[in-house]
């Protein structure tokens, strides 16, 4: 609600502010690694109207309404920082909001306001910079009339244009109201790297202190006047849908107000959610039958044994002739990976706050995507999208989980039914069992070894489920045509290493488990596939796994720094620790390169991951802080995921639904993380994700180096190991 | 009626003595700080005081708390400036933020019973807390930091 009034305030005082819309870039920005629907052919691709904005009000005070969703990265903070950087204002004088959809906020070509592939700031620097630039030209402007005196000997600092000779200056405050009535310059000066001042330097989180005091309001702290709350009851098999509901099993119970039927379940509408959740817990619902109703784990790794033997693949990369570099080869190496399902198993489980009035919708929720929020709220209520208000709070954890929208459906569905707001969470459990998964997939890889032990061919046949077809099933077929770019993301779209002749494969395999983005998505799978078996290689060729790295990325210097970085940081090459043993992987993801090296130690079963040295090359850097939180995130969600996490199935449900049948890493058991951050002014690539991929081919890589173990499926814990 | 006193004022609540003392703060006090995140005391998100003591909310019945003091991190210090809310500030812990309140919570118990917790202290103490944002390292060192400023 705080942010409905803020809005509407906003808006109002724009009148006698400065208002500078985001402006569309004459290039779009790269699109992730995915190809998307308007890139292959939408005509939606234009800025259309903008009334999104950065804001300068008659106090000096600036706003910024950011396109991306803050999901802990900092990604705000980073924004106030680019915009205090080039608009000259101190960084406290910037407030960063949640934005609403609009077009202006739309990710182009798919015209989406949506957070994903780590690009709320790659994608986005280069326009709000352009947005300030933009505004800080017309308060000079008006500063040059207002003085009489040439733009040219103007300089602007903290907030003020000032004009040096006459010792004059003037607030932006002050200049706003003019500047607002001056035309936006079509070529604004935008600072080059060297005049920047505030980005590139640490600032703390504006969004901190509130999270120690408990006054951060999340999607699930949301309430409106006369608000009542609701809790799903879901089918634990994927695809079953409702047959029916018996109110009468919940009669008496205290605080219900009514039942609603979902697609895929009920929701328990009470007067406080623990009558809710009382009510969703004893509620008999019968649901229909399913084609997979029995489907088990190990039906599903048989599909993708079969989809690795399959003839049919798509084939994404065939660089050279693999089949002659095997058949020339003096020596095959070879193996087969798996890993299992994963849950992204935010802390916030999914909801979301409707409030329908008359023809107009509020939405609340902490969501990824924003515009399919308002898709599915619009289309159940049964008004026009633009009669849709979305807003979104503070968020729960995201990692991919929140581009789901399926709980705003309902919750409308609700508000419907029982013509009051209502704020409809789903319990841990069902959180667990219909959270679309990180898929299941398995991998053959095969390399050819030329006599002088050098790689000559690399051939990566993968099995899976395909995310895309999941998350875009239209683009998946009509425009990918059942290519999956996350199939085999962090190999199939990186040309870093040199295997000579290269293919890479993946077949689809179908099961009723809903699969999605998971942080780092593909690269998730792949690069553990890819890393072990490089390291599998080594041990083949008698090599050192730093070496064989560095001869297949001999050609390229900005990899081998990465990669070098990360290696003599943690010692490599030098004695480590009594009892302590190294493994190393690298990933090129989202434009980024990540090298990681993992020092552990194993004692019997159990495996101690002491440290991770980890070197990151992003191109550019906001907050220097942020990115070594990340890295330090994202090392303890690949070692949390890889050491302990799988989601079983058996009779088609998750096994796995809480935190005590799906364990979580926990302090006692986070390594120490260290982070290079090295500044190569290279394309600005992602933080969030390509930190994961590395640590679990890191981890076992050195558990290798410790036992000679080679870990082919994960997780430890289905080897014995425990960390 | 139930009477429960919380952050030092104390209230009448017209609910089921069987309700988890996690919704009553939230939905019948207002009180959103500590989170719903497991419902079965595993994550940690829901952690208060009572009595000083380190409790999960979500296992803690309303009809249970009859003179008790309950402190919620909302009430952990009046302005907000409890040595460990200032120290997550200044090792900028929070990423999602989501699981802190809690983890607040019980680094304050833990402080309240040994003044000069070590590594293993603290991964003991703290071992009932899940942050999937994995901000582990920091949350260590802000008590470490913590302890030394008080």
């Amino acid at each position: 609600m705080d942010g409905m009034m803020e809005r509407r305030g906003l808006l109002k005082a724009a009148a006698a502010a400065l208002v500078v819309p985001l402006p569309a870039l004459a290039q779009a920005p790269q699109p992730p690694r995915v190809i998307t629907e308007a890139a292959a052919g939408s005509p939606n691709g234009g800025p259309g109207q903008v009334t999104a904005f950065l804001r300068i009000g008659a106090d000096g005070r600036v706003t910024f309404a950011s396109p991306v969703t803050e999901m802990g990265q900092g990604t705000h903070q980073s924004h106030a920082m680019i915009v205090a950087d080039e608009l000259d204002v101190p960084l406290p004088a910037v407030e960063v909001i949640a934005g609403q959809p609009e077009p202006a906020l739309r990710l182009q070509p798919v015209n989406e306001m949506y957070s994903g592939a780590s690009f709320g700031i790659r994608f986005w620097h280069d326009r709000i910079r352009r947005a300030c630039a933009q505004a800080r030209g017309v308060l000079v402007e008006a500063a040059a009339q207002r003085l009489n005196v040439p733009a040219v000997e103007l300089t602007t600092a903290e907030g003020r244009v000032t004009h040096a000779a006459s010792g004059r200056s003037l607030s932006y405050g002050e200049l706003a109201e003019a500047a607002a009535r001056l035309p936006l310059p079509d070529q604004p000066r935008v600072k080059p790297a060297a005049e920047r001042r505030v980005t590139g330097r640490t600032a703390p989180r504006f969004d901190i202190p509130a999270k120690t005091n408990g006054s951060a309001v999340y999607g699930s702290d949301v309430r409106i006047p006369g608000m009542v709350y609701a809790v799903a009851k879901l089918s634990p098999v994927f695809g079953a849908e409702l047959d029916g509901f018996d109110r009468a099993s919940i009669a008496g119970l205290r605080g219900i107000v009514d039942v609603v039927p979902l697609k895929t379940g009920v929701a328990v509408v009470a007067e406080n959610t623990w009558a809710a959740m009382e009510g969703a817990k004893r509620i008999a619902v019968r649901f229909k039958p399913t084609p997979e109703q029995s489907l088990n784990s190990e039906d599903v790794s048989r599909r993708l044994r079969e989809g690795l033997a399959s003839r049919e693949m798509v084939r994404p990369r065939n660089d050279g002739d693999v089949l002659a570099a095997m058949a020339n080869a003096a020596r095959v190496v070879e193996a087969t990976y798996e890993v299992p399902y994963l849950a992204h198993a935010p802390m916030e489980t999914e909801n979301a706050t409707v409030h329908i009035q008359g023809d107009r919708v509020e939405v609340w929720s902490s969501t990824q995507h924003q515009d399919w929020c308002v898709r599915d709220a619009a289309r159940v209520a049964g008004v026009p999208p633009q009669n849709v208000r979305v807003h979104t709070p503070m968020t729960g954890g995201g990692f991919g989980r929140r581009l789901h929208t399926e709980v705003v459906e309902q919750a409308t569905t609700v508000a419907k039914q029982v013509g009051r707001p209502v704020k409809l969470i789903w319990t841990r459990e069902d959180e667990f069992a219909q959270s679309y998964w990180r898929p299941a997939f398995a991998a053959r890889l095969r390399a050819a070894v030329n006599a002088q032990g050098r790689v000559t061919g690399l051939h990566i046949r993968a099995a899976g489920q395909s995310v895309m077809a999941d998350y875009r099933p239209a683009l998946f077929a009509n425009v990918l045509r059942g290519n999956d770019p996350f199939s085999l993301q962090s190999m199939s779209d990186s040309r870093r290493y040199n295997f000579g002749a290269f293919r890479a494969e993946w077949r689809r395999v179908e099961a009723a488990p809903k699969v999605w983005l998971w942080r780092s998505v593909g690269g998730s799978q792949i690069c553990y596939f890819v890393e072990s078996f490089l390291d599998e290689i080594a041990a083949a060729t008698n090599k050192d796994p730093l070496e064989l790295r560095r001869e297949l990325l001999a050609a390229d210097a900005r990899a081998l720094r990465v990669l070098n970085t990360a290696a003599e940081r943690a010692g490599w090459g030098t004695p480590a620790p009594e009892g302590r043993h190294r493994g190393i992987a690298f990933v090129d993801l989202y434009d980024s390169l990540v090298a990681q090296v993992a020092e552990v130690s194993v004692r019997g079963n159990e495996v101690k991951v002491h440290k991770v040295t980890v070197a990151i090359d992003c191109g550019d850097v906001i907050n220097p802080d942020s990115v070594e939180a990340q890295m330090q995130g994202s090392v303890v969600w690949a070692l949390s995921s890889m050491a302990k996490e799988q989601i079983t199935l058996k009779d088609g449900a998750a096994v796995e639904r809480n935190f005590d049948t799906y364990p979580i890493l926990r302090m006692g058991q986070a390594p120490v993380v260290e982070t290079h951050i090295i500044r190569s002014g290279e394309r600005m690539g992602g933080v969030g994700e390509p930190g994961v991929p590395p640590t679990a081919p890191a981890v076992c890589n050195a558990i290798f180096a410790a036992t000679g173990r080679r870990l082919r499926s994960l997780p430890l814990t289905v080897h014995g190991l425990s960390v | 009626m139930i009477e429960v006193t919380v952050n030092g004022t104390a209230h009448r609540l017209d609910a089921d003595p069987d309700m988890p003392l996690l919704w009553a703060l939230r939905d019948l006090l207002g009180l959103t700080g500590a989170k719903y995140g497991c419902g079965i005391a595993q994550c940690g998100a829901c952690t208060v005081h009572v009595d000083g003591a380190a409790v999960r909310a979500c296992q803690t019945r309303l009809g249970d708390l009859a003179g008790r003091q309950v402190t919620t991190i909302e009430g952990l210090h009046p302005e907000g400036r409890h040595p460990l809310q200032l120290a997550w500030v200044s090792e900028q812990v929070p990423q999602c933020g989501y699981c802190q309140s809690g983890q607040i919570m019980s680094a304050a118990a833990l402080l309240s019973e040994n003044k000069r917790p070590t590594d293993a202290d603290i991964d003991a103490a703290m071992a009932g807390h899940i942050c999937r944002c994995g901000a582990y390292q920091r949350i260590r060192a802000a008590i470490h930091h913590a302890a030394a400023n008080s």
